[in-house]
């Protein structure tokens, strides 16, 4: 599979999606293997979101880095959650390449696609979603 | 059978096709089946949540490719198969019948006449059917039986009463029915077992439903459900009589001189043109295809497509709106018995103080998680975060919804036309949309939603919440009414025995006919309607 996002890019991805399904006392997104869901889904239909995820995780970072003076990936669970927030809505104080309300909406997307599909998607490992909200196949 | 390659040649393999072809070929016709779609197997259709029939998010699993298959949406974009804008119906031997739910409604009689009840609204085109109820029952009744419906015909109360029983007994309830059957009986509204071509019990040799969650949008693992693949168009290729060729794709039909069909031409999977000669042509490849076909077949005589003299291929396209509601309860509603949808109540199909028709509600199927999450959260809940996934866990199985099938008032200018610019893979001009249904759709939808509400709180549902509707072009699964049946040639396509006027041996079998698309899910009407054109025609041979 060819590289899509730096590693930085990465940790920012890995970072958001746990706290757009975050894990308890079930498997938050990041435990039940959605990162697997969106490599695949990078070489596969959401090749033209690969820019898409560039810009709006690199916004990410200097956003959380303008606020906090830490990248995204390092600053606490609740100064994240503030900070997408504040994103989900549009209200950011950096200069974003793309628009901030369509890239949060298209990143919390994906990430459901990939924790409450079919395992075979990547990124509801086990059927861990699936336990968690009692949907059984039972045929 | 003189010089001609078949007796009969038939374009598209679903509902209406194969009943054709299966009656043709029995009656001892020598018949070509079409299929631009493959045969496909249960593995090959499989269970992607992302890639089928019910949420086609990134592919389909029932046809037709991505590429190569475009059309032209209301907004003039060139949209693929995933598009909503596309109004995509399934494309495989068997089309829509190989992974629908299989609801077996028939109309009621008043969705034959919905002019002379109503009244026509302004700027509809809505009109009678040249047929009745009565007319159907003959053949509604042979699709129940031969194609094979689970039901119980004493509880059609909304229907005159049943000369003949369904074959099998309903399906056996899941729990969240019978809460809604509770709703319903405290209410004092009709109550009826939704007739379903499933299996209840074994029947023609398949096997029962073992009630699994993937039901609708996807193929049946025990082959439970009773499509044209395992029924009619088996029976056709059992007969001797009848040659399916699938990924055969039809370009234009071939006339003579004189503008009288003679045959089809096609492009095969290699890429290959070729044609083939019958003394008739059956056209079943749905609504936007039927159309679609005609206006790339033009004449001297007829220079804007076949049929089309009186401007009418292609207009008064309707699918159907299906409004409802979604509840949440305090008790566990989600059992995991497939497939889920089994009480309805046709309490507002006709007969509403100002409203035009209406429409039948029925618990929904199983919803699957991730379409769950997409369609069915209360609007209020954040999409992210602790609290959605709180919601997901605590209520997936305390969420049930009730909706159904509205019949629309169609407008003319709801409409199939060619793209001027766009071609598929093979260079056929595509269909292109315009237009939406009648603002009196809205209205309806908007009274249906008010009373899924309330029987989703007569239930017991502590919290319910519905999407407003609003007004677009509806074409989908459902898609209807493009090449209307009437008696004026001026007004219509097709005339009683859906023939095309002025072509004698030029017939549609499928929902193009339709001349309104009742407040029912319209498969069975269109196998019944299949059934009397292939008999009528062999009446006539």
């Amino acid at each position: 599979m060819r590289e899509t996002l730096t590693s930085q890019q990465w940790d920012t991805l890995r970072a958001a999606m746990k706290v757009i399904i975050p894990p308890d006392d079930d498997p938050g997104a990041l435990e039940a293997g959605v990162e697997t869901y969106f490599r695949q889904q990078f070489d596969r239909d959401l090749q033209d979101f690969v820019i898409i995820y560039q810009h709006g995780l690199d916004a990410l970072d200097a956003e959380a880095l303008a606020s906090t003076g830490e990248p995204f990936a390092t600053i606490p669970l609740d100064t994240q959650e503030f900070l997408l927030t504040r994103i989900e809505h549009g209200s950011v104080q950096t200069a974003w390449p793309i628009d901030p309300r369509m890239f949060f909406s298209g990143l919390v997307d994906h990430c459901a696609e990939g924790f409450y599909s079919d395992p075979s998607n990547g990124g509801n490992r086990d059927g861990a979603a699936w336990k968690m909200i009692g949907f059984e196949v039972t045929a | 059978m003189s010089d001609r390659d078949y007796d009969v040649i038939v374009v598209g393999a679903g509902a209406g096709g194969g009943v054709a072809a299966g009656v043709l070929a029995e009656a001892g016709k020598k018949v070509l089946l079409l299929e631009r779609g493959r045969a496909q197997t249960f593995a090959e259709i499989g269970r992607d949540h992302l890639r089928n029939q019910r949420l086609s998010q990134y592919g389909v699993n029932a046809g037709p490719d991505l590429e190569g298959n475009p059309r032209v949406d209301t907004a003039g974009k060139t949209v693929r198969p995933t598009d909503p804008g596309y109004q995509n119906n399934a494309a495989l031997v068997g089309s829509g019948t190989r992974v629908y739910a299989g609801m077996a409604w028939r109309f009621m009689p008043q969705d034959f006449q919905m002019a002379s009840v109503y009244g026509v609204p302004d700027g509809s085109s809505l009109a009678d059917w040249p047929l009745t109820y009565a007319d159907l029952v003959p053949y509604y009744e042979r699709a129940e039986w031969e194609i094979g419906v689970c039901g119980d015909h004493r509880m059609m109360g909304h229907l005159p009463e049943y000369a003949k029983p369904y074959p099998m007994p309903p399906l056996a309830l899941a729990h969240k029915s019978v809460v809604h059957e509770r709703g319903l009986e405290k209410l004092g509204w009709g109550r009826v077992r939704v007739p379903r071509l499933i299996n209840s019990v074994p029947y023609h040799d398949r096997a029962a439903c073992v009630h699994c969650q993937h039901c609708v949008g996807f193929a049946c693992p025990v082959d439970a459900k009773n499509g044209s693949q395992n029924t009619l168009i088996e029976r056709a290729i059992a007969s001797g009589n009848c040659t399916l060729q699938t990924e055969m794709m039809v370009s234009t039909l071939l006339t003579d001189a004189s503008g009288h069909v003679t045959g089809i031409r096609a492009i095969d999977r290699t890429g290959a043109m070729c044609e083939f000669t019958a003394e008739v042509v059956v056209l079943s490849g749905g609504a936007v295809e039927t159309a679609r076909l005609l206006l790339n077949t033009t004449t001297t005589r007829e220079p804007n497509g076949l049929g089309n003299n009186g401007d009418q291929v292609g207009r008064h396209l309707q699918g159907h709106y299906y409004p409802g509601a979604v509840g949440l309860f305090d008790e566990v509603m989600y059992d995991g018995v497939g497939p889920g949808g089994a009480i309805a109540t046709c309490q507002f199909n006709h007969g509403n103080d100002g409203i035009v028709g209406g429409g039948m509600l029925q618990d929904d199927d199983i919803v699957l998680p991730i379409i769950f999450w997409k369609r069915a959260l209360p609007p209020e809940l954040p999409r992210w975060g602790r609290a959605n996934k709180d919601f997901m866990r605590e209520n997936y199985r305390r969420v049930s919804d009730i909706r159904g099938p509205l019949q629309e008032i169609p407008s003319p200018d709801s409409r199939v036309t060619l793209s001027p610019t766009v071609r598929d893979r093979y260079g056929i001009p595509v269909a292109q949309f315009s237009g939406t249904t009648h603002p009196e759709t809205v209205r309806i939808a908007q009274f249906m939603n008010a009373q899924a509400r309330e029987w989703l709180t007569a239930s017991g549902a502590v919290q319910v919440w519905s999407d407003e509707p609003t007004l677009h072009l509806s074409g989908g699964q459902h898609q209807a009414g493009t090449c209307r049946m009437g008696d004026d040639p001026a007004r219509s396509v097709v005339d009683r025995w859906c023939r095309v006027h002025n072509h004698e041996n030029l017939f549609i079998a499928d929902g193009s006919v339709h001349v309104t698309n009742g407040g029912f899910n319209p498969v069975l009407t269109i196998m019944a309607l299949a059934w009397r054109t292939a008999e009528n025609m062999m009446r006539e041979w």
